[in-house]
C-alpha cells in the first residue's frame, strides 16, 4: 500500500485505470468507425474488391437521382412522427391512470411484456394477428360484419400497422418513465393547488405538466431519435414493402450494404440520415427548452 | 463481485474464443436452401460419407437470403465448401470470384449426363461452374373440385378461359373479402411469385427480357406489356386478389395457380386422399403456342476452400447413381417431387406420377425456356416484382411501370455490360 | 403538443385555512371504473399477440388445411414444443443466446461501474471531456456503425488468420468476439452508474483514504456494495437488451449458423416457415425465444422500482 498525502480530488493513476476500457472502446468502436464511415462515403466499394475513390458522386447520386432514397426519407419521417405524435401522449395518458391504480406490479409486468420480447418475435406475432384473411383481428371484425383493413398488403395500412406495433412495443417503457416522474411530484403541491381552489384541469395544466416537463422532453427526443433510426421491426415485419411503402432510410441503407454490397453508397446514405436526425433533434430540444424558459 | 480485473479477463476470454478451431479434418460443408426435413435423404448420405477421415455436413441457408449470405459469409471466412447455386445468382458469384470452375474430368460427366438447358444454366461466358441438380418448371395447377363445382370439367387453355373460370370459382363473403379465390399469385419475399409467371407469359408471347448481349433491357417491348397486362388485369378486374397467397393452395381455397412442380409434396399433404382426383396440372393457358419458364440449380465449389479436390469428389459422389439406382441428390429430389436434371437419375427413377408428368413433358418438348443469367439478377428480380405490384394495385399504368423498370434495370446493366 | 400557461406557484398561496371538501363518492367510483377499464383494455392489447401465438402453435395439419383454416386448434398438438427442439437447431441458438448475453452483461456492468465511478468521484483531466463524450455518444444511432464496425472486425490485425495489415483472413468475424466486442461498453450504463455514484457522499471516500486503503480497494470493498441496486438495474437492462439484440448479430452471423442466437436463427429460417404446416412450428419457436426473458424479469421484478426509470431523466 502506498502512503501519500491526502488528495481531495485525484487518485493518482486510479481514475485512468478505471476509464481505460471506456477510452479504448471509444477509440475502436466510436471514433475510428465514424472516420471510416466518412471515408467510405467517398468511395465505391464492393467489399470483395478494393474501394475506389469517387469523391462526392455517392451523395450526388442519392440526393439527385435516387427517387427510392427520397421516398425512404419521407417514410422515415412518417414513421418517426407517427410514433412520437401518437405514442408519447398515449403513454402519458396511461401513466396518469397507472400511477393512481392499485396492483401496480401486475400492470407493470403486463405493459412491460413487449419490451422483454425480441423484435423478430414481435414482428411475426403481429404478422399472424394482422393477417388479412385469417388473423384474429380481421376474423373478429368479420364476425361483427365489418371488413377489416388489409393491414400489411395495403401500402398506407402497412405504414399504419408498423407505427402502431412500434407504439405497442414502446408504450409500456415510456409509461413507466412518465409515471416515475408523476410520482416524484410532491403530493403537498397538489394539496396546495387544491386548497388554492384549482380544478382538476387547471391542476393538470399548471402543476403536473410543468413538473414532468424534463421527462416529457426526454421521452419525446429519445422516441424521435429511436423512430428515425429504427428498422429491425420493419425489416422483419414487412421487409420494407409492400412496394417500398414502409422502407425507411436506415433499412434502405442496410439492404444496400449487405444485400447489394454497395458499401460506399450505403455509408453516404447513413451519414445523410444521421445529419438529418442530428439537426432535427437539436431544433426540437431548443424548441422544448425555450418554452420551458418562457414559463 | 466485480473488480478491476474482470473486464480484461472477460475480454481475454473472448479473444481466446476468437481464434477459430482450424482443423483440417473438419467435415466438408454443403450449403443448400432445402430444410433439414426436405434434405433428409441427402443428409443421410453426408453422414455416411467418409473419405480419408473427412466427413461432410449439411447447412441450410434460406432461399431468399442465399446470395447475400454467401457473399457476406465469404467476407467473414464462413463460406461453405459446396454451394447449391440458383442459376440467376451465378453471374454475380462468378464475377466476385466465389466459384471454382469444374475440373476437366468432371466437366465430361456433366456434358454427357445432363440436358442442354440445365448445362447452359450452369455455364457463364463459356465456362462450366458446377453440376446441375434441381430443375423447376412452371405450369397451371388447378383444384378440380372447385372447378367442377363451378361447372368446368377441364382447366382452361387460354387466358380468356382462365379469367372466365377464375371468376366463376371465386366467392366473397359479406364484407367483400375473398373466401375462395379463383386464381392466386405467390407472395414470396423474393418476388418470384409474380416474376416467374410473368416469364411464362412473356415467353408465350414470344418476348424476352434482355437483348442477347445483355446490354439492354426489353421491358419496354410490346410483348412485356402484353404479359404484364394479363397479370395486372386479373387484379384490376377483381379476378385475383393480392391478399390471397398461392401458398394457401394446399388448404383448398384457391382454384388455380401458376406454380412450380416442387410444391407437390405440400399440396399432397393438404389434399390427402383427394389429391389424385382433385389436383390437375396443365399447360400455361396461352393457347397452342404456350411456353413456360424453367430454372435450375447447380452444385459448385467455393474457390477459397482449402480442400477443393475433396469437395469436387463429394459433388461427384452425391450426383452419381449408386449401383444402378438413384444418386443421393436424385433420391432427395424424387421425394420432394422435384425434377432432377440428371439423365441417369431420370432413367433410374420411377416413371413420373400424373402430377409431375406434364412438367417433365414441358422440359422434353422444349417449351420450357431458361431464365437468363445476368449480373445483379436477384436485385433486378426484386425491382421487377415491385414494378408489377404497382401496376397490379393500379398505382401506375402497366406502361409507366414497365418504362420505369426498364430504366432502372438498364442503369444496373450499364454498370456491368 | 402541450401548452403551458403561467404556473400558479404553490409557494405564493397563503397558509391553508380550510380543508377542501372531498369529491362525492359516486364520482370517485365512476372515475376508478374508467381508470381500470382503460388499464384493462390496454393490458388485453398487450397480451393479445402472445395469446394468439400460444393458440397458433397448437394448430395441427387438420386445422391449417381446412378451408377456411380453423382458428382454435381442434386437436391441440402439444408435441410441437418437442418438434421445435428436434427439427430446429434450438439448443445451439439457445446456448449462443445465453453465452453472448452473459458475456456482454458482465462486461457492461464491469466497464460501467469502473468508468461511472471514476467520472463521479475523481477530478482528473479526463473527467469532463469523457463525460461529454458519454452523453454525446448516446445521440449517435446504431445504424451509423454497422458498416464500419463490420469491417473493423473483418480487418482486425493479427486476428483470425489476418496479417499485421489486417489482410488474408476473416479477422474477428465468425467468432463470439464479433458478437460481443461492439457492446462491451454502454454509454448509457456509464451515465447511469455515474449518477448513482454521485449520490454517495465524498466523506466515505475520504475516510477510507485516511485509513490507508488503496483506490482499487475503496472501489471494490466500499463503493461497489453501495451501488448494488444500480448494478442490478443495469444487469437487468443489459440482459434483456442483448438477449433480444437482432440486427448486429444477424449481420455478423448470417453465414455462421454455429453462432446464431434465437431471434437471428428464427429470422433467417423464416423462408422455411412459409408453408402452411410449418407456421405452428414457427409460433412455437417464437414462444421458446420469449419465455426465458419473461422468467428472468418476473424473478427480478422487485428490483425494478420506478425510480430506476427516473435516473435516465436529467
Amino acid at each position: 500500500m502506498r502512503s501519500r498525502d491526502f488528495d481531495p480530488g485525484g487518485g493518482g493513476a486510479a481514475p485512468w485505470v478505471f476509464v481505460s476500457p471506456l477510452i479504448a472502446f471509444a477509440l475502436i468502436f466510436f471514433v475510428v468507425p465514424l472516420g471510416f464511415s466518412v471515408y467510405l462515403s467517398f468511395t465505391r466499394w464492393n467489399p470483395l474488391g478494393t474501394p475506389s475513390w469517387v469523391g462526392l458522386k455517392q451523395f450526388e447520386y442519392l440526393l439527385t437521382r435516387d427517387d427510392a432514397f427520397w421516398r425512404s426519407v419521407g417514410n422515415t419521417f412518417v414513421f418517426a412522427f407517427g410514433f412520437v405524435a401518437l405514442g408519447v401522449p398515449l403513454s402519458l395518458g396511461l401513466a396518469f391512470v397507472f400511477s393512481r391504480s392499485r396492483g401496480k406490479a401486475v400492470w407493470r409486468s403486463i405493459y412491460y411484456l413487449p419490451q422483454l420480447t425480441n423484435i423478430v418475435a414481435i414482428a411475426y406475432l403481429w404478422q399472424f394477428v394482422l393477417d388479412d384473411r385469417y388473423g384474429i383481428i380481421n376474423r373478429a371484425l368479420g364476425l361483427t360484419g365489418l371488413r377489416g383493413p388489409d393491414w400489411l398488403t395495403d401500402p398506407v395500412m402497412a405504414m399504419v400497422s408498423v407505427v402502431l406495433v412500434m407504439i405497442w412495443y414502446d408504450a409500456g417503457k415510456n409509461m413507466l418513465v412518465f409515471s416515475a416522474a408523476l410520482e416524484a411530484v410532491d403530493s403537498e403541491i397538489y394539496d396546495a393547488a387544491t386548497l388554492d381552489g384549482a380544478g382538476a384541469w387547471r391542476t393538470l395544466r399548471s402543476v403536473t405538466l410543468p413538473m414532468i416537463r424534463p421527462a416529457f422532453i426526454f421521452v419525446t427526443i429519445t422516441s424521435f431519435i429511436t423512430g428515425m433510426g429504427f428498422f429491425a421491426l420493419i425489416l422483419a415485419m414487412t421487409g420494407g414493402g409492400p412496394r417500398g411503402a414502409t422502407e425507411v432510410t436506415a433499412l434502405y441503407t442496410y439492404t444496400m450494404a449487405f444485400e447489394d454490397l454497395r458499401m460506399g453508397r450505403a455509408s453516404a446514405g447513413a451519414l445523410i440520415l444521421f445529419v438529418i436526425i442530428g439537426v432535427l433533434s437539436l431544433l426540437q430540444f431548443r424548441a422544448l427548452r425555450e418554452r420551458e424558459r418562457r414559463t | 463481485m466485480f473488480n478491476q480485473t474482470t473486464a480484461p479477463l472477460a475480454i481475454a476470454a473472448m479473444l481466446g474464443a476468437a481464434i477459430p478451431a482450424h482443423a483440417d479434418d473438419a467435415p466438408l460443408t454443403v450449403a443448400m436452401h432445402y430444410t433439414q426435413e426436405q434434405a433428409a435423404p441427402l443428409i443421410a448420405c453426408l453422414e455416411d460419407y467418409d473419405v480419408d477421415g473427412i466427413g461432410a455436413e449439411y447447412r441450410q441457408i434460406t432461399y431468399g437470403d442465399y446470395l447475400q449470405t454467401v457473399l457476406t459469409g465469404r467476407l467473414a471466412g464462413q463460406a461453405p465448401d459446396i454451394y447449391n447455386v440458383y442459376s440467376i445468382w451465378a453471374a454475380q458469384m462468378v464475377d466476385n470470384g466465389v466459384l471454382d470452375p469444374v475440373p476437366d474430368d468432371l466437366a465430361g460427366f456433366v456434358r454427357d449426363g445432363y440436358s442442354t438447358g440445365t448445362v447452359d444454366a450452369a455455364t457463364i461466358d463459356g465456362t462450366l461452374w458446377g453440376v446441375p441438380t434441381e430443375v423447376s418448371v412452371y405450369m397451371l395447377v388447378s383444384n378440380m373440385a372447385l372447378l367442377r363445382e363451378a361447372g368446368f370439367d377441364a382447366p382452361p387453355t387460354t387466358w380468356d378461359g382462365l379469367r372466365e373460370v377464375a371468376q366463376a370459382v371465386a366467392t366473397r363473403n359479406a364484407q367483400g373479402r375473398t373466401e375462395t379465390a379463383g386464381f392466386a399469385f405467390g407472395q414470396s419475399s423474393s418476388g418470384a411469385g409474380l416474376v416467374h409467371p410473368f416469364y411464362a407469359l412473356l415467353y408465350s408471347e414470344g418476348g424476352k427480357v434482355y437483348s442477347d448481349d445483355r446490354s439492354e433491357a426489353l421491358f419496354d417491348s410490346p410483348e412485356a406489356l402484353a404479359a404484364l397486362e394479363r397479370e395486372a388485369g386479373l387484379v384490376r378486374d377483381g379476378i385475383a386478389d393480392l391478399s390471397v397467397d398461392a401458398y394457401d393452395f394446399p388448404a383448398g381455397g384457391i382454384g388455380m395457380i401458376v406454380m412450380a412442380n416442387w410444391l407437390e409434396s405440400e399440396i399432397r399433404a393438404g389434399f390427402g386422399d383427394r389429391f389424385d382426383e382433385d389436383v390437375a396440372v396443365s399447360q400455361i393457358p396461352m393457347g397452342d403456342d404456350w411456353r413456360t419458364l424453367q430454372y435450375a440449380f447447380f452444385m459448385g465449389v467455393d474457390s477459397g476452400s482449402d480442400r477443393k479436390d475433396a469437395a469436387w469428389a463429394l459433388v461427384e459422389h452425391l450426383n452419381t447413381p449408386r449401383d444402378g439406382g438413384l444418386s443421393c441428390m436424385g433420391e432427395m429430389l424424387g421425394q420432394l417431387g422435384a425434377l432432377t436434371a440428371s439423365t441417369a437419375d431420370n432413367a433410374a427413377g420411377e416413371a413420373p406420377d400424373a402430377f409431375t408428368a406434364p412438367f417433365v413433358a414441358a422440359l422434353e418438348d422444349g417449351r420450357a425456356i431458361s431464365q437468363p443469367n445476368v449480373m445483379q439478377a436477384s436485385e433486378i428480380e426484386g425491382l421487377m416484382a415491385q414494378a408489377f405490384e404497382r401496376a397490379m394495385a393500379g398505382e401506375a399504368s402497366s406502361e409507366a411501370a414497365l418504362e420505369d423498370l426498364d430504366r432502372e434495370v438498364e442503369d444496373i446493366l450499364f454498370e456491368f455490360y | 403538443m402541450t401548452t403551458v400557461d403561467d404556473v400558479t406557484h404553490p409557494a405564493r398561496t397563503g397558509p391553508a385555512t380550510r380543508v377542501a371538501a372531498p369529491r362525492p363518492r359516486w364520482r370517485r367510483h365512476a372515475g376508478s371504473v374508467v381508470k381500470y377499464a382503460v388499464l384493462a383494455l390496454g393490458a388485453a392489447l398487450m397480451i393479445l399477440p402472445f395469446a394468439d401465438m400460444f393458440v397458433g402453435a397448437l394448430r395441427g395439419p387438420a386445422d391449417v388445411y381446412a378451408n377456411p383454416p380453423r382458428y382454435l386448434p381442434s386437436d391441440p398438438q402439444w408435441g410441437v414444443y418437442a418438434r421445435v427442439f428436434r427439427e430446429l437447431p434450438m439448443t445451439t441458438w439457445f446456448a449462443n443466446s445465453v453465452i453472448v448475453t452473459c458475456i456482454i452483461t458482465a462486461c457492461q456492468v464491469a466497464t460501467s461501474t469502473m468508468a461511472g465511478y471514476a467520472l463521479a468521484k475523481y477530478r482528473f483531466a479526463g473527467a469532463s471531456p469523457l463525460f461529454r463524450l458519454v452523453v454525446g455518444a448516446q445521440m449517435f444511432p446504431f445504424f451509423l456503425f454497422i458498416i464500419p464496425i463490420f469491417f473493423i472486425l473483418r480487418f482486425a490485425p493479427l486476428m483470425g488468420g489476418n496479417d499485421i495489415a489486417g489482410q488474408g483472413g476473416a479477422g474477428l468475424l465468425g467468432t463470439y468476439a464479433a458478437l460481443c466486442l461492439p457492446f462491451v461498453v454502454t454509454w448509457y450504463g456509464v451515465f447511469l452508474m455515474r449518477q448513482f455514484f454521485l449520490g454517495i457522499p465524498d466523506d466515505l471516500l475520504e475516510a477510507a483514504r485516511l485509513d490507508g486503503a488503496s483506490e482499487y480497494r475503496i472501489f471494490r470493498s466500499i463503493m461497489l456494495p453501495l451501488v448494488k441496486p444500480a448494478i442490478a438495474t443495469l444487469t437487468l437492462f443489459s440482459f434483456v437488451y442483448h438477449w433480444n439484440e437482432f440486427i448486429w448479430t444477424m449481420t455478423v452471423t448470417r453465414a455462421a449458423p454455429d453462432l446464431q442466437t434465437l431471434p437471428v436463427g428464427i429470422y433467417l429460417l423464416s423462408g422455411a416457415f412459409q408453408t402452411l404446416d410449418q407456421k405452428s412450428l414457427q409460433q412455437a419457436a417464437l414462444a421458446v425465444s420469449i419465455l426465458p426473458v419473461i422468467v428472468v424479469f418476473l424473478m427480478l421484478q422487485r428490483l425494478f422500482v420506478a425510480s430506476n426509470f427516473a435516473s435516465g431523466v436529467k
